[in-house]
C-alpha cells in the first residue's frame, strides 16, 4: 500500500485500471482456487452418497431381506432387526425432546424477551459451555450419574445402562440448540411488534405469547427439527449409557439396547470388527444409509423454514 | 508489504516443516532397522530376555478383550526395560481379532479358545502362519448382584433353563423352574425379575460358556427332541449382550437381580461389588478359585492363548523379545491381573513350542 | 430529531401497569416458568461439572505431570492419557492445515466471487445440509474414502485418516461461520477498494479478510472445539480403545501413517472400564478434554464479545 507508483506513469489510461496481465492472470488462478474449495463440499456430499448407496447395495444384494425383520439386532449372527434399532432411536429421541424442547424453549423465551442485558451476558456463555461439552463427557455423565440418580430413581428395576439414561444426555445436548436457535428466531420479530402490543396494554406474557412466539413460529419449528436431526445423529452418549452393542427388540426404554448411530459405532468397534467380508460390516452402511436419509430429510425441511422465515421480515 | 507477508508466512511454514522433520529423523524406519538388526546378529538374541540388546520396532496386538490385560501388563513391564518397542494392545474380541490377524495386520492375536478351522483357514489363504501358545487359565465366573442372596449355587441344568435356547421369553427366574425341574434340577428359584447381562457371540467368553454350559444339554434336548437343530449351539436371544467385560459387570452391580458369565480375572478383581454364583456340574457345588480352575475341578474354566506370527517373528528382534518376555520374566503379569498361572509342566510345553520356532 | 420517546420500554411498562390497574399474577408465574427452564440448564452444567470434577480432581490436582505423560495402563493408578493427547494434536494441526484454509476459501468464494446462480444455491444448500449430517456418517465416508480407497496415501486406518475425517466433518461448518463473518464487512468497504481500480482479489484479501477477521477466527476456534471432542467418526475410521505404540518424538510426522487414539476415544474406553479407580481416570480425563476444549470456546466467545462491543 505505501508502494504508491502512479507518479512514475506518463499518463493513466483505461489499461492500468484494470490491470496488468500478470495481475489477472493471478485473479484468475485465485479465483480457481476458491472456486475448487466451494466445490470440495460438493465432492463431499457425492462421495457420501455413493460410498453409502453402494454399500448399502452391497448389503442389501446378500443379506436375506427376511433378516431384516426379526426378533433383535444381531448383526454378527445374521439377524438385522431394523425396527430394533428404528424404535430405540425414536425412544432416544422422544424421551431427548421431550426434556429438551421445553427447557430450551423456556429458556429462549426468556433471554429474548425478559432477561436485561446484564444477565444475557451471564446466560449465554453457560449455554455456549454447555453446547461446547463432548458428547463423550455426556455419555460417561449419564451413565455414571443420570443412569443411578434419575433413572434408577424412577424405575428400581432398570439396569445401569438403559435408553433413558441416553435419553436424557442426549437431551443436555440438544438444549442449548435449542436454546439458541429459537431465541435468535425470537429475536428477529420486530421491536414495532412488541411495542404494539404493549401499547395495546398486553403483559409482557401476552405479547410473548400471542404476539412473539407466533411471528416467530417457523423458526422455533425449525429449531425443533435441527434438535431432532441432532438427537438422531447423536452416538456416544447412546454408545456408552445405552450399553448394548446387540439387542433384542424392546419397546421399553428401561433396557439397554442401541440406537442407529450406536449400532453403526459398535459394529466399527475399535480398530478390528471393520476388517472382513462379512455381512456385518455392511449391514453398518445400510444403517448409516437410512440414518443419512432421515436426517437429511429433516434438515432440508428445518432450511426451507428458515428461509421462509427470513423472507417475511 | 505483501511480498514480506508472504515470505514470512513461507518462512514459518518452512520452519514448522523443518522442526517436524528433525523430530521424525531418529525414529524413522524402525521396522528396517529391526530387521537388518535381526540379519547382522543372527541367533543369538532368541534365548534369554533380551536385558542386554536394545530393541526397538513396533508390535501389534488384538485379539480377546479377555486376554488383552495380559498382554497390556506385559507390555507395560517390558516397556520398563525396552522403552524403545512401541507395542499397540486393542481388545475387540477374539474372532475379531483372528480376522485382522489372518489378514496379516497384527502380529499378535490374543485368543480366549483355540482358533477355528474357517479362520485359521483364512490364515492359510493369506500366507500368515502362527504357533499357538497357552498362557494361561480362565474360568467363567457365574454372577449376580451382592443384593441377591436367594441364589448361591446353579447347576449346568440350570444355567440351561436361564440362558440356554429354550429360556427365550423368561423375564422372572421363577419362569425357569419348570424347565429346571424337567432337566432334574433341584434348586428352588427365586420370584424374581431376571436381567441377564452377559458376552456377545463375537467375544471368546460366549463361545466357551456356549461350550462349557450350554451345548452338552443343547445336544441332550435335541436327541430327546425338544429342541430344534437350528437352535443348536444358540443361547436365548433376549439377554443384554456386551463385547466389553466391563460394562457386564457395571450392569450386574447395578441391577438387583441380574444374572451373568464374566472372566474369573473380571470377577476377583471387583470383589464385593458383584456377587458369585457357584456351579455344580454334577459332584457338587464349587467356586471358582484360582485352585479349582488349575486343577481342573471347577466346570466352566477354559485355557488362554497368545497366537504369534511366526513369519514377522523370524523378521523381528522385537516381537521375538517381547513374546520371551510373555513367558519369562514378565510371566507374573498372568497373576498379577487375576488369572490363573498355568501349573510348571505346562508352562515348560508353552515355552518348548515357542522355542521350536525361534529355534 | 428526538422521536416521543413514549415506547421505550420503562414507559410502556408503566402505562401498561396503569391500563391493568391489578398483580399480574399469570404474567409472575409465567415468567418464574422461564426462570425455572434457564435455572434447570444451569444446574444440569454445575451438576455435571461438580460431578466430573469432584471424581478426577483428586487425579488432577495429585498428579497431573505423570497423568498428561504416561501412557494408557492396566491400572487406573498410574494410566495417563499421553497417547490420546498426541491423537488429539495431530487433530488439531491437520484440521488447522486442511479445514481452515479450505472452509475460509469456499467462505471468501460464495460470498465474494460467486454469481447468485442456481450452482451457487445449491453448493449453498449442500453445505447447510452437510452441516446436519451426523458425525457417524462422516465416519463412513472416512472409512471408505481415506481409509480404504487412499490407502496408499494414507496408510489405512492412521492418524491421518483420523484427522482428516474430522477436518472433513468440520468443514460446513468453518465456511458457514467464515461467510457469515465475510457477509458482516460493510460493501462501502469494498466499494472503496475498487474504486482505486484494485482486484477483487486484492479487496479481498487487504479489506474484507482483515475486517472479517475476528469473525472468522471466533467461528474457527469454535469448531475446532468440537472437532477435539467427536469420537464417533474417530471409531470408524478404526481409533484403538487400547494402548497405542506410537513412534517417538513429539511431533514426529511418522506418528501420522501410524495407528492412533484421541482423547475422546480414551474417555469412551476408560468410560465402560469397571476396573478399580477407572471412574476416577475417566473424570480426570475429561477434566483435561474440557480445559483444551472450552479453553478454544471460551477464546472465541470472549474474543466475539470483545468484537460485538467494538461495532
Amino acid at each position: 500500500m505505501t508502494d504508491i507508483t502512479i507518479v512514475d506513469h506518463p499518463a493513466l489510461t483505461i489499461g492500468d485500471l484494470r490491470g496488468s496481465r500478470k495481475r489477472l492472470a493471478r485473479e484468475r488462478r485465485v479465483k480457481l482456487f476458491l472456486m475448487g474449495a466451494a466445490m470440495t463440499s460438493v465432492l463431499i456430499s457425492v462421495l457420501i452418497v455413493v460410498s453409502l448407496v453402494t454399500e448399502a447395495g452391497r448389503f442389501l444384494s446378500s443379506a436375506d431381506l427376511g433378516s431384516l425383520w426379526t426378533s433383535g439386532w444381531f448383526p454378527r449372527e445374521g439377524f438385522f432387526d431394523i425396527k430394533t434399532l428404528v424404535v430405540a432411536t425414536l425412544m432416544v429421541t422422544g424421551i431427548a425432546i421431550v426434556v429438551a424442547f421445553p427447557i430450551g424453549f423456556a429458556s429462549a423465551v426468556y433471554l429474548a424477551e425478559y432477561a436485561s442485558a446484564r444477565s444475557r451476558r451471564i446466560i449465554k456463555p453457560v449455554l455456549e459451555t454447555l453446547a461446547g461439552i463432548p458428547s463423550v463427557v455426556l455419555g460417561f455423565f449419564a451413565l455414571t450419574w443420570i443412569s443411578p440418580n434419575v433413572v434408577q430413581r424412577l424405575n428400581p428395576d432398570a439396569p445401569l445402562s438403559n435408553l433413558f439414561a441416553a435419553g436424557l444426555g442426549v437431551a443436555i445436548l440438544t438444549i442449548p440448540l435449542v436454546a439458541s436457535v429459537s431465541e435468535d428466531a425470537m429475536s428477529s420479530v420486530p421491536n414495532a411488534l412488541r411495542e404494539a402490543s404493549a401499547g395495546l396494554g398486553a403483559r409482557r406474557m401476552t405479547t410473548s405469547l400471542r404476539i412473539v412466539v407466533p411471528a416467530a413460529v417457523s423458526g422455533l419449528v425449525a429449531a425443533a427439527i435441527l434438535a431432532i436431526s441432532r438427537a438422531i445423529g447423536e452416538t456416544m452418549v447412546v454408545l456408552i449409557a445405552g450399553g448394548a452393542d446387540q439387542a433384542q427388540f424392546t419397546a421399553s426404554p428401561f433396557q439397554p439396547s442401541l440406537t442407529m448411530t450406536a449400532a453403526m459405532a459398535s459394529l466399527a468397534g475399535g480398530s478390528d470388527a471393520v476388517v472382513g467380508q462379512g455381512n456385518a460390516y455392511q449391514s453398518l452402511f445400510f444403517v448409516g444409509f437410512l440414518l443419512f436419509l432421515i436426517t437429511l430429510g429433516l434438515n432440508v425441511a428445518a432450511t426451507r423454514i428458515v428461509r421462509r422465515v427470513r423472507q417475511k421480515y | 508489504m505483501t511480498t514480506k507477508r508472504r515470505a514470512g508466512f513461507a518462512a514459518s511454514f518452512l520452519a514448522l516443516t523443518i522442526v517436524a522433520g528433525a523430530c521424525g529423523g531418529d525414529d524413522a524406519a524402525d521396522d528396517a532397522t529391526t530387521t537388518s538388526a535381526a540379519a547382522a546378529e543372527g541367533t543369538d538374541s532368541a534365548g534369554g530376555s533380551g536385558a542386554a540388546e536394545k530393541l526397538s520396532g513396533k508390535i501389534n496386538i488384538s485379539g480377546s478383550s479377555t486376554v488383552e490385560p495380559i498382554s497390556q501388563r506385559v507390555k507395560e513391564l517390558f516397556n520398563d526395560e525396552q522403552g524403545d518397542v512401541e507395542i499397540t494392545v486393542a481388545g475387540p474380541g477374539t474372532g475379531d481379532g483372528f480376522k485382522v490377524f489372518c489378514a496379516g495386520e497384527t502380529d499378535i492375536s490374543d485368543a480366549s479358545r483355540p482358533i477355528k478351522d474357517e479362520e485359521a483357514e483364512a490364515c492359510k489363504a493369506s500366507g500368515v502362519e502362527y504357533v499357538e501358545l497357552k498362557v494361561a487359565y480362565d474360568g467363567m465366573t457365574v454372577v449376580t448382584s451382592p443384593k441377591n442372596t436367594a441364589v448361591e449355587c446353579l447347576s449346568l441344568n440350570d444355567l440351561y433353563a436361564l440362558i440356554g435356547p429354550e429360556s427365550e421369553g423368561f423375564d422372572n427366574w421363577s419362569d425357569a423352574q419348570a424347565l429346571a425341574t424337567e432337566l432334574g434340577s433341584t434348586t428352588k428359584f427365586p420370584d424374581a425379575p431376571l436381567s441377564i447381562t452377559a458376552p456377545g457371540a463375537e467375544s471368546g467368553t460366549y463361545d466357551s460358556f456356549l461350550e462349557l454350559a450350554i451345548d452338552p444339554i443343547a445336544g441332550d434336548r435335541v436327541e430327546a427332541g425338544k429342541l430344534t437343530e437350528d437352535k443348536e449351539g444358540t443361547i436365548r436371544k433376549d439377554y443384554n449382550p456386551s463385547a466389553d467385560d466391563n460394562v457386564i459387570v457395571k450392569n450386574i452391580e447395578g441391577t438387583a437381580t441380574s444374572l451373568g458369565w464374566v472372566g474369573f480375572a473380571f470377577a476377583e478383581e471387583q470383589g464385593d461389588k458383584i456377587g458369585e454364583i457357584a456351579v455344580d456340574a454334577g459332584d457338587g457345588c464349587v467356586d471358582a478359585s484360582a485352585e479349582t480352575i488349575s486343577d481342573g475341578s471347577y466346570p466352566l474354566a477354559r485355557p488362554l492363548f497368545i497366537y504369534v506370527n511366526t513369519k514377522k517373528a523370524a523378521e523381528s528382534h522385537a516381537l521375538v523379545g517381547y513374546v520371551d518376555y510373555y513367558l519369562e520374566a514378565g510371566y507374573e503379569a498372568v497373576s498379577e491381573v487375576g488369572y490363573v498361572a498355568l501349573p510348571d509342566s505346562e508352562l515348560a510345553e508353552t515355552v518348548a513350542a515357542w522355542k521350536a520356532v525361534t529355534g | 430529531m428526538a422521536l416521543p420517546t413514549i415506547l421505550d420500554r420503562g414507559t410502556a411498562e408503566r402505562v401498561r401497569r396503569d391500563l391493568k390497574g391489578s398483580r399480574d399474577l399469570s404474567g409472575t408465574l409465567f415468567r418464574t416458568v422461564l426462570q425455572l427452564g434457564l435455572l434447570l440448564t444451569v444446574v444440569i452444567l454445575a451438576v455435571l461439572l461438580g460431578q466430573v470434577l469432584s471424581l478426577g480432581w483428586g487425579t488432577v490436582s495429585g498428579r497431573l505431570g505423570d497423568f498428561l505423560t504416561a501412557e494408557s495402563r492396566s491400572r487406573a493408578a498410574e494410566a495417563g492419557v499421553f497417547q490420546g493427547l498426541r491423537g488429539t494434536l495431530w487433530i488439531a494441526i491437520i484440521v488447522t492445515i486442511v479445514a481452515f484454509p479450505l472452509g475460509i476459501a469456499a467462505a471468501v468464494y460464495l460470498e465474494e466471487y460467486a454469481p447468485k446462480t442456481r450452482l451457487t444455491n445449491f453448493i449453498e444448500l449442500n453445505i447447510r445440509n452437510l452441516a446436519g449430517v451426523p458425525s457417524v456418517v462422516y465416519g463412513i465416508l472416512a472409512y471408505t474414502i481415506f481409509v480404504t480407497v487412499l490407502e496408499p496415501v494414507t496408510g489405512g486406518k492412521t492418524a491421518l485418516s483420523g484427522a482428516l475425517a474430522v477436518a472433513v466433518l468440520v468443514l460446513p461448518v468453518v465456511i458457514i461461520t467464515s461467510a457469515e463473518a465475510i457477509r458482516a464487512v460493510p460493501s462501502s468497504l469494498r466499494e472503496a477498494g475498487f474504486g482505486v481500480g484494485a482486484t477483487r482479489w486484492e479487496v479481498t484479501r487487504s479489506h474484507v479478510l482483515p475486517y472479517a477477521a475476528p469473525g472468522i477466527l471466533t467461528g474457527t476456534l469454535l469448531s475446532l472445539g468440537r472437532a477435539l471432542g467427536e469420537a464417533a467418526p474417530l471409531i470408524l475410521v478404526g481409533a484403538i480403545p487400547g494402548s497405542v505404540g506410537y513412534s517417538g518424538g513429539l511431533l514426529n510426522p511418522a506418528q501420522l501413517h501410524e495407528q492412533f487414539t484421541a482423547m475422546p476415544i480414551v474417555i469412551a474406553s476408560w468410560s465402560t472400564n469397571a476396573r478399580e479407580g477407572f471412574d476416577r481416570a475417566t473424570a480426570a480425563a475429561i477434566i483435561v478434554l474440557l480445559v483444551v476444549v472450552l479453553m478454544a470456546n471460551a477464546t472465541a466467545i470472549i474474543m466475539r464479545n470483545r468484537f460485538e462491543k467494538k461495532r
